[in-house]
């Protein structure tokens, strides 16, 4: 018999990257644990002691003091962390099996989780005097009475701004669908990840595609309407660039999550990678592709609306002149025709994927 | 003997990203136009050593030739060239749901095609004879034109098989062929494969798990445990003690017909 070309010993290899694996693991436990006591003093000092107990209107800052804090955090994570009986080294599988490692990783979980609580409703000023008081109420009943009285004056106005929208939302869907199916096949990991050129390819669009998917679209009409004047085009560009980011990777997910049975049955007839994928990836992500597309025209309306909020045409530019004028009874006609709409999108949106399914 | 060996594994083996070593120093012949089956457990490493022999796995050491050709590092059209050569059916099918029939045996041709045409769907008339011919060897031409998904499981498995005809292959890997379907269904099929072995000399590599099929259908038996090869004979030559041993003690024959 030959000797295989590789020498192969698996139960040392696989011991070996258990190790290196527990190693990894535990550094991790640590950065965790020091996260967790640096966050917990820093609230516990700015938010309770400094803004409830001394009641300070400026917060004074240094970084001196955050340093020492930070340096104070890591130590007393290391050290916790090395015990094996820390809130991260169970987050990470490591904490020992001991009453003291479960109780005190525990008692640390629940202080987190109240500490996050109370400082959140501290900083929001959760307030129910405002939400109940005589004025408040008064100026919500003004409102409201407007609202259910619409002015119908306007009503061909803001019909062709509505239609502005659908339009306007339409257009930006449609014109996302190419560059979106070329970015969700880029942006695939079972397709790109058995080159290194190919895998930075798709490293480097995720990237991409996470950093222009986190920027609302509402800020991308922001940019555009500067960039290119407001109206109804600003408003285009921000929703086409935000509707690309947000489906490739919901198209992305799609083709990663495809039966490999079909794959392996087309390769195995000797076919190339365009071949592969047009038979056999491409007839399995149709219809979710077709139903997100369809889902995202629906939001985009909704979207294209609060998008006129600040200059990206349509209904919701024209729902803005008119608050800005305190014209209530119009306000009211807007907003009940884009409430009619949005509800209409909604059920033929959902009609058709129902269809289609 | 030697001079016909269709495949040629040496040494083969095999580790899963994951630290599973699948296959451990496997090594043996298939000669051409025999039927050979591999039995073993589940786990044992069956599937594996198919799709090594085909390249949808990578080998991680040893060698694996084909026809004489050593194809256990060739890459690009020189791995597809050989792949057209070799068909393979699988357990679940794996058909393309949403195409006709007619559309699923064509693909099997794709190795053959140049991309644009295969793409547009712009098959030769021959090609289309040649799929209504390998669907009539399977017995249903007459579904040529419905959704493949609308078939039973057998009748799939026919399409499948029609399929790697396509390629007109000079050896076809099945991985446990019949293991979905129901036993009166399953030895229509196993005669399907019988037919292409006999009729048109195709050399069978097939995964059973059912040893009265084995007997039936195999011309020469292979038998894997954890990524070794412990027994290789004649389908008679399984006696009770040998059985024990391929698939444990606790182990216990169950007939089908
Ligand atoms: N893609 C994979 N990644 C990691 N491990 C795998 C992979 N495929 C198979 N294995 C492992 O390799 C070993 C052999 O698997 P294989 O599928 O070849 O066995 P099999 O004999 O075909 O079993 P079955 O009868 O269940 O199909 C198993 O332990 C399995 O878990
Ligand atoms: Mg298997």
């Amino acid at each position: 018999m030959l000797e295989p070309e590789l020498e192969i010993h698996p139960k040392e290899k696989i011991l070996r990257k258990k190790k290196n694996q527990e190693k990894v693991d535990l550094v991790k436990a640590i950065l965790l644990d020091s996260f967790f006591i640096f966050y917990t003093i820093l609230v516990l000092q700015r938010a309770i002691y400094y803004k409830v107990i001394l009641d300070l209107r400026e917060l004074p800052f240094s970084w001196y003091e955050i340093g020492f804090i930070a340096i104070v955090s890591v130590l007393i994570g290391i050290i916790w962390g090395y015990s094996r009986t820390s809130l991260g080294a169970k987050i990470m599988g490591l904490a020992k099996e001991t009453k003291f490692a479960k109780l005190s990783s525990e008692i640390f979980a629940w202080t987190l989780f109240n500490l996050t609580f109370i400082a959140g409703w501290l900083v929001t000023k959760i307030s129910l005097i405002d939400l109940f008081s005589a004025e408040g109420i008064e100026g919500a009943n003004r409102i409201f009475y407007a609202l259910f009285t619409p002015e119908f004056g306007i009503f061909d106005d803001a019909l062709f701004a509505i239609i502005e929208t659908i339009y306007l939302a339409l257009i930006a869907t449609l014109l996302s669908i190419p560059p979106t199916l070329i970015l969700s096949f880029l942006t695939a990991r079972n397709l790109m990840k058995d080159h290194w050129y190919t895998f930075s390819i798709y490293y480097i669009l995720r990237i991409i595609l996470n950093f222009v998917r986190s920027i609302e679209p509402l800020i991308w009409a922001i940019i555009f309407s500067v960039w290119v004047g407001i109206g109804p085009f600003a408003g285009m560009i921000a929703l086409l660039v935000h509707t690309i980011a947000a489906n490739a990777k919901l198209y992305s997910e799609a083709i990663e999550s495809i039966e490999e049975g079909p794959v392996d049955a087309i390769a195995a007839t000797g076919a190339n990678k365009l071949q592969i994928i047009w038979y056999a990836v491409i007839p399995q992500i149709v219809l979710p592709f077709l139903s997100f597309t369809i889902y995202r025209w629906d939001i985009n309306v909704r979207m294209a609306t609060v998008i006129g909020l600040v200059g990206g045409g349509g209904i919701g530019t024209m729902l803005m002149q008119y608050q800005g004028l305190a014209q209530w009874h119009e306000v009211g006609l807007i907003v009940i025709m884009i409430a009619i709409v949005v509800w209409i999108m909604d059920y033929i949106s959902a009609k058709i994927r129902e269809a289609i399914y | 003997m030697s001079s016909n060996v269709i495949v040629e594994v040496r040494n083969l083996h095999k580790v899963y990203p994951s630290g599973t070593h699948a296959l451990k120093g496997v090594s043996l012949d298939v000669y051409e136009g025999e039927f050979l089956v591999v039995i073993g457990l589940s786990g044992s490493g069956k599937t594996t050593l198919l799709k090594c022999i085909n390249r949808l796995e990578e080998p991680t050491a040893g060698t694996v030739k084909f026809l004489g050709k050593d194809i256990t590092h060739i890459k690009g059209k020189e791995l597809r060239e050989v792949r057209t050569h070799i068909g393979m059916v699988f357990q679940q099918f794996n058909l393309i749901k949403r195409m006709t029939v007619l559309n699923n045996v064509l693909a099997g041709k794709l190795g053959y095609m140049k991309t644009l045409p295969s793409i547009l769907g712009n098959f030769p008339q021959e090609c289309i004879d040649e799929a209504m011919k390998n669907l009539d060897i399977v017995g249903i031409r007459e579904y040529a034109y419905e959704r493949a998904d609308k078939l039973s499981g057998g009748q799939q498995q026919r399409v499948a098989i029609a399929r790697s005809l396509m390629q007109s292959p000079k050896l076809l890997l099945a991985d446990e062929p019949v293991a979905s379907l129901d036993p009166a269904t399953s030895n229509s099929i196993m005669q399907y494969f019988e037919k292409v072995n006999k009729e048109l000399g195709v050399t069978v590599v097939c995964n059973l798990h059912f040893l009265s099929l084995v007997r039936r259908y195999a011309t020469r038996v292979i038998a894997l445990k954890a990524g070794e090869i412990v027994f290789e004979g004649l389908p008679h030559e399984i006696n009770e003690e040998w059985f024990k041993k391929i698939y444990g003690e606790e182990a216990e024959e169950v007939e089908i017909r």
